[in-house]
């Protein structure tokens, strides 16, 4: 119904084709992107004096819709519109809450007969109200009576008193903009806790390595390469990398933590059991955590997190809340997954006879997942930019910083 | 029941609730006292006498709306000749209970004739009704008298789970709306009124929710073990058809009530392929199927769920062959029980047909209607606040209690 600003138009469509053709990759940048993006489409849209948040919410939905089906793997983006969508919803209850009173006030002031009794009460109700439209269904709710006859009161209780409509239209322009306001204020809070991300989690690294211990990791993920130097100002420990075949990205940390004087040890994916019983820890990165507590991380992983538990390695998993994807995984074997081309795992001229199906010859098939889902039974800690968690407490962060509502959207 | 009489001490049904009028205890027959082999849980005898009469031909969610209207717009008369005479014929009974010609039981029992409705709500209902019934002028009297029916529905069947879930949320309500601001008592009144009435609304609708959250876990081509009647599992069943997944069920015979059949029956007419094996079959077919789904009578604090005598081994075998073992339950409930093992709960001795000669004295009969299924052997349960891990129900009943 209300479109979006014209100027903004543009700057989605160019996002959702680099995210499209993979222009960019990896939950940090694109969440970055996105939110950087969300803030913008607020900031232009233009908001009409009454129904504020709906339409900031109809906003942020429409473009984010469209940014989550230009590339489904990034869950990342799907968690940030998510977020920005809690906040719109958190500060209007908030402004509601706050306005609530001077209703409140202003009937008491100029009548008292007994109808201000039940106004004063609805108000009241009004007021408990919105604190729980906030709060994910729950049992203490359930007989609560749902916010839109509530919301329905508002006007009721707002149009009653006819001294001060004015007044009340001002208000009401001036609370649009207050919102605004204050959502934006709080993406950019988003935004810098995006930028710590690193070093937040970097800080915990001390926590978690002692001295002398043995961390075994596989493939690459910026977050382990800072959590390990984190670690390194104060202890010396050994690494063991797995290659993390078929993009070999252990090779690069190998040699990032080399020129970072830490003892490094290159190993295949296929050493890891070999190796599992002389470590202390596995330490991975994510790609993604779903709302069971299961992990979406680069294909091999899962092998790993069984070895670890066979061996009674603890599996620790470095995340940020960004990476927190309110979803379950229905059915994780076959959803969620991106299938890379099989000329990373082999030349195309050495079986190109056998990949040609055209010629009636032999077939075979090259299957290059790119992900892994780890099950939570296999995790033993989260390490988030807030602190660590179990995965049985996944559930209450989701419940924390997502609507129940934008969840499908 | 010998057997189980040491541990009836540790039952988490609390006798020294007993302050429930001599009505209750003429009622009873001192039941509670003697429970035998012989002798079944009436809470359960009552429900399949209700569910052989009502499940027995086909029950459309057409009939079942039309017949909720004709109850709702045929205003109270109707309903209160149709409900007097039921009071009329235990008024007997009732005797000493002058004051009013009404008993919270034969509500429950009259709301609790509708197939669709749980147990939990028929409580409610009745409660409400109590309510509506009241002459106490001011809130404390109102929930003096409310927690009076309630205590007497527990003690009238104390093996039920939902029934006391039922009657606790709804009394936890009526004890934070006094406390929240009505001083006027016909405003609290007609406040809590209209929110028990709401509340089959409610639990409807909960039961559409967790369908709808449920059914994104059956995919095309799996095979679903279901075990034991639930409503809400067969409703989740159905949606998932009637969006095109092509899936398979089998569901357990369920021996003693042969909920199986009835489940069998369900889906059939819902054209679900299913297949019926026998309860013992369950370890046999494990390696075929993809998930469990299951209902739950309760859903205790530790995360584990009461259900259907046979669940443990459902889930126990599924755990031990990796299989995810997905619970459907509303929220309601959700029970301030936390049950250690198996014998830590009140027994609910059932009749059970086995071929055993009635006179051989010498060999006893396990009787045990239901049993406790600990967390860790449950994948996530489908609830109408979301979908939770087990962990998360302990939160969620701290949040309301505490």
């Amino acid at each position: 119904m209300v479109a979006t600003m014209p100027d903004v138009q543009p700057l989605v469509d160019e996002f959702c084709t680099k995210l499209n053709r993979r222009q960019v990759e990896g939950s940090l940048d694109t969440a970055k992107l996105a939110l950087v993006l969300l803030r913008q489409v607020i900031s232009a849209q233009r908001i009409p004096p009454n129904a504020s948040a709906a339409v900031l919410i109809d906003a942020i939905k429409a473009v984010g819709v469209r940014m989550i089906a230009a590339n489904l793997i990034e869950l990342a983006v799907g968690n940030i519109v998510r977020r920005v969508l809690h906040i719109i919803r958190e500060e209007d209850a908030s402004l509601a809450i706050t306005v609530v009173p001077g209703v409140n006030v202003a009937v008491d002031s100029d009548d008292e007969d007994n109808s201000d009794i039940r106004e004063q009460s609805s108000s009241h109700a009004v007021a408990a109200a919105n604190r729980n439209v906030l709060r994910a269904p729950s049992l203490h709710n359930l007989l609560e009576s749902n916010p839109n006859p509530v919301k329905a009161d508002v006007t009721v209780a707002s149009t009653g008193d006819s001294a001060d409509t004015k007044s009340r239209s001002g208000d009401k322009n001036s609370r649009s903009w207050k919102l605004k306001h204050n959502v934006i204020e709080s993406i950019n809070i988003m935004l810098d806790e995006l930028q710590d991300y690193h070093s937040q989690v970097a800080e915990q690294a001390l926590e978690h390595i002692h001295q002398n211990e043995v961390i075994l990791t596989l493939g690459r993920s910026r977050t382990l390469l800072h959590f390990l130097l984190g670690a390194k100002k104060k202890r010396s420990f050994q690494v063991v990398v797995a290659e993390g075949s078929p993009r070999y990205q252990g090779h690069k940390l190998a040699k990032e933590l080399t020129a970072e004087n830490l003892s490094t040890t290159l190993i295949t994916d296929s050493a890891v059991f070999a190796m599992i019983s002389r470590v202390n820890m596995v330490i991975v990165g994510a790609h993604a955590v779903m709302a069971n507590g299961g992990v979406l991380a680069p294909v091999g992983l899962h092998m790993v997190a069984l070895a670890a538990k066979r061996h009674a390695v603890p599996f620790v998993v470095l995340t940020g809340l960004h990476k927190l994807c309110p979803l379950y995984p229905h059915n994780p074997f076959t959803l969620l997954n991106d299938m890379k081309s099989p000329s990373e795992i082999l030349d195309f001229g050495e079986l190109s006879g056998c990949l040609n199906g055209v010629t009636g010859g032999p077939e075979s098939h090259v299957f290059n997942p790119t992900f892994d889902y780890i099950p939570p039974e296999l995790v033993s800690l989260f390490i988030t930019d807030t602190g660590g968690h179990n995965p049985s407490y996944v559930y209450r962060l989701v419940a924390e910083f997502y609507s129940p509502e934008d969840i499908v959207l | 029941m010998p057997a189980m009489m040491p541990r009836s001490r540790f039952s988490l049904f609390d006798p020294s609730l007993d302050n429930s009028s001599s009505k209750a205890d003429s009622d009873e027959g001192g039941m509670a006292g003697n429970t035998t082999a012989t002798e079944s849980s009436r809470f359960y005898d009552e429900r399949a006498r209700f569910n052989s009469n009502l499940l027995s031909g086909p029950v459309t969610y057409e009939w079942l709306s039309q017949a909720d209207e004709a109850r709702l717009n045929s205003s109270a008369e109707v309903f209160h000749t149709v409900h007097d005479k039921a009071v009329l014929s235990r008024e007997a009974m009732n005797g000493d209970n002058s004051s009013s010609r009404f008993s919270v039981i034969d509500e429950f029992n009259f709301w609790r004739q509708k197939p669709e409705l749980a147990e939990a709500v028929a409580a409610i209902k009745a409660l409400t009704a109590v309510i509506r019934r009241s002459e106490a002028t001011t809130m404390m009297g109102l929930e003096i008298e409310l927690k009076k029916a309630s205590e007497t529905l527990k003690m009238w069947d104390k093996t039920s789970i939902s029934l006391s879930a039922g009657c606790d949320l709804f009394m936890r309500y009526v004890t934070r709306t006094s406390a929240l601001e009505y001083e006027d008592i016909s405003a609290g009144k007609s406040r809590l009124i209209e929110r028990g009435e709401k509340f089959g609304e409610i639990s409807l609708k909960a039961r559409q929710t967790i369908a709808s959250l449920g059914q994104e876990f059956v995919y095309d081509g799996s095979v679903i073990l279901t075990h034991g009647y639930s409503r809400v599992a067969l409703a989740l069943l159905k949606l998932a058809a009637s969006q095109g997944k092509r899936f398979k069920v089998i569901c357990t015979e369920g021996r003693p009530d042969n909920t199986g059949l009835e489940v069998a029956k369900e889906l059939m007419n819902a054209k679900i392929p299913v297949m019926l094996i026998l309860d013992a079959g369950v370890a046999n077919v494990m390696g075929q199927i993809d998930m469990v789904l299951l209902g739950a009578e309760g859903v205790v604090e530790s995360g584990g769920v009461i259900n259907y005598i046979g669940t443990f081994q459902t889930a126990l075998v599924a755990r031990s062959m990796n299989k995810p073992v997905y619970v459907a339950a509303e929220s309601y409930k959700f029970a301030r029980l936390f049950p250690l093992d198996q014998m830590d709960m009140s027994p609910t001795p059932r009749v059970v047909e086995l071929a055993v000669p009635e006179q051989e004295e010498r060999i006893k009969i396990h009787t045990s209607g239901r049993d406790y299924t600990p967390p860790q052997y449950l994948t996530l349960l489908f609830t109408d606040l979301g979908i939770l891990t087990p962990s998360a129900v302990s939160d969620e009943l701290i949040q309301l209690y505490l």
